[in-house]
């Protein structure tokens, strides 16, 4: 057997710590929720604790509820990558023009990203609400609605509403990412096709849009990862209202967790909801990889 | 058909730097032009202003008679071949070289024969589905020619197109670029600052410097007759020897001396400079004979560089790269006479950098 160098020793002493930590708050929550979605663990009884196999997930996955909460999460998330992809390739292509103020534009489009989640959630409650909302007051000024509207309490433009808060939030990190994206395509190739004849629409169906599409798997794949497991805005702003119309699948693990202190099938739900966004985001890689 | 002419043509960017500074330039229809300049001198911006890419600052662009500064790049009837290669990299070779065909609009059996037949003079028939990133740089190189050549553009623009390429490939690379321009009767604009380069492929060369031209001629004018000292010493490898000194007239001839030495000068030289420079191109030498100048001087270096070699020789305190036969025997240390060829030295006014010799 190889003898263990010194480095290595030092490296493994000097490791050691952080794998620790990371063991501790990473490793065991995992691997103790998957044990825990085993068994039927209810709070209110605490002293009972039988091992129930994959009863749990069965019980999750032939709950009609459940799958009101997967498609209302499946729309949520659609809706929400969809309009981050539009508005930040429009964002990223404003910003990769030179123009005067361009930096200043640049540092501005960078708060929504800076404010943190419970914040922003706050701040677009008072936004949408009926009494004293940014929103109706708005609109009223303008002439737009006649009454004020309780926005949220609509179950039709709950979700959208919510996807507009998460999309405020998000659109500057993928802006920047495909930013970057953009400054990487080589300035000859736009010489390069309009020197063949092709107008400035057609250099970028030719070559802009092309050259963004690791920006775009990017994108697509970090932000459907946050939307499908997002949280903070159904607990601030909705609650899974009105009548369950936002009643998404995070949601529902922590309702099922902390309200009916029902841990199996809260870890049951929770360790679905991880081997889905696995195996979508598996298949948006091997889908757009191919085309790249 | 394209002839094209610069009209006072002056291009400044917005940071107040000025790249070309009224240049005055005719091309001739068919004319194989190369634009020779160290990095910085204007010369890819000068061609760039031809493609459309760079807008004019001041002055007119002239395609015949038609000017050219505010039409598109996309307008325009150019080709052109960046140092790059600038090759689309997400479409295969096939789409790359079909690109400016399909923004044309040329029909599709007619765009198959054209693609077809550039890639067959070019030998790359067999590497038309692959993309860019699964070719070797000499691929890539011919591709980015491919794309020019099927346009059958009036005005062929390279932009440096053999600098990423190894010495040898770079070679025959120059034969194709000679065979492409006769058969394609196109105007071609070449840009490069590889002096070989320009010296073998040229019709005429345009030396730049700084945004200005300092000399336009033939190959054989740029390199027998430079117009000024940057010129002289830009081109030839090794470089010219310059050696100052001072104009007199000795027994009515002209001379010219340093120190001891002294040199007779041919009558094609003006006398109206008092400080001079005298250029000897390290081929330019002979053996010491009784007709000749001579030139005498001691051995410092001698380096065989296969074919022939190159001397280090010591000179009134100036040291003169020679290259002689490789049988000429020498010895680091000793004494060695050469004999010039007189029809061959330059002569330049020290201040100004002006050639001295009188127009022909």
């Amino acid at each position: 057997m190889r003898a263990v160098t010194h480095d290595e020793r030092a490296a493994a002493g000097l490791l050691a710590g952080l794998v620790a930590v990371l063991m501790a708050v990473t490793a065991f929550p995992i691997l103790y929720s998957l044990w825990i979605s085993l068994f039927a663990v209810n709070l209110r009884r605490p002293n009972r604790m039988p091992f129930v196999g994959l009863d749990n997930y069965i019980a999750v996955l032939s709950s009609p509820a459940f799958w009101g909460s997967v498609g209302r999460t499946a729309l949520f998330s659609a809706l929400a990558v969809a309009a981050i992809l539009v508005i930040a390739t429009l964002v990223a292509l404003l910003l990769d023009q030179e123009f005067p103020g361009r930096r200043i534009l640049s540092a501005c489009l960078l708060i929504p990203w800076a404010i943190p989640s419970v914040v922003n959630g706050l701040m677009w409650k008072w936004i949408y609400d009926s009494n004293y909302g940014a929103l109706n007051g708005l609109l009223l000024q303008l002439g737009f609605i006649g009454s004020a509207t309780i926005w949220l309490g609509d179950s039709n433009r709950t979700l959208p509403l919510i996807a507009n808060a998460f999309i405020w939030k998000e659109v500057p990190l993928a802006a920047i990412l495909l930013l970057v994206t953009l400054k990487s395509i080589p300035a000859d190739l736009y010489g390069a096709a309009a020197v063949d004849g092709a107008p400035a629409w057609r250099r970028f169906f030719a070559i802009t849009l092309p050259a963004l599409r690791p920006g775009f798997l990017l994108v697509t794949l970090y932000e459907a990862m946050m939307a499908v497991r997002h949280f903070d805005l159904f607990f601030l702003l909705t609650e899974g209202g009105p009548g369950g119309a936002s009643d998404v699948v995070a949601w529902r693990i922590y309702v099922e967790t902390f309200r009916n202190l029902s841990f199996g099938t809260g870890a049951a739900m929770s360790y679905i909801l991880a081997i889905a966004t696995l195996l979508m985001s598996y298949a948006l890689i091997r889908g757009m990889a191919r085309t790249l | 058909m394209a002839r094209i002419r610069f009209q006072s043509v002056t291009k400044r960017y917005a940071n107040g730097a000025t790249a070309v500074a009224g240049l005055d330039l005719d091309i001739a229809d068919q004319e194989f032009l190369v634009l020779l300049g160290p990095s910085g001198c204007g010369k890819s911006t000068t061609l760039n202003m031809i493609a459309g890419l760079e807008e004019i600052s001041e002055g007119a662009l002239l395609f015949d008679d038609r000017t050219m500064n505010n039409v598109p790049a996309h307008r325009r009837d150019v080709a052109m071949v960046f140092q790059s290669y600038a090759l689309y990299p997400h479409k295969s070779v096939f789409e790359n070289i079909a690109f400016g065909l399909r923004m044309r609009r040329v029909p599709e059996p007619e765009l198959r024969r054209r693609v077809m037949d550039a890639a067959a003079k070019l030998e790359i028939a067999h590497l038309l589905e692959r993309r860019p990133s699964q070719l070797s740089g000499g691929q890539r190189q011919r591709v980015a020619l491919g794309r020019a050549m099927v346009r059958e553009p009036s005005v062929f623009l390279m932009d440096e197109p053999l600098s990423n390429l190894d010495a040898s490939l770079r070679i025959s690379m120059r034969a194709q670029i000679r065979h492409l321009h006769a058969q394609m009767h196109s105007t071609f604009v070449y840009v490069t600052h590889d002096q070989a380069e320009a010296l073998t492929l040229a019709d005429r060369i345009v030396v730049m410097r700084d945004g200005t031209i300092q000399q336009i001629g033939s190959p054989d004018d740029i390199y027998e007759r430079p117009a000024n000292l940057f010129v002289a010493s830009f081109l030839g490898s090794p470089a010219i020897n310059l050696l100052e000194g001072a104009l007199e007239t000795i027994g009515g001839t002209l001379c010219f001396r340093r120190g001891a030495l002294t040199v007779p000068l041919p009558a094609c030289f003006r006398g109206d400079a008092r400080e001079v420079v005298l250029g000897l191109r390290p081929e330019d030498v002979g053996p010491a004979t009784s007709e000749a100048a001579q030139i005498h001087g001691v051995v410092d270096t001698a380096m065989p560089a296969g074919s022939d070699q190159f001397l280090g020789v010591a000179v009134e305190g100036a040291m003169l790269f020679l290259r002689v036969p490789k049988d000429v025997r020498v010895r680091e240390g000793e004494p060695i006479g050469f004999g010039l060829t007189e029809s061959r030295l330059h002569l330049f006014d020290r201040t100004t950098g002006r050639s001295l010799r009188r127009a022909a």
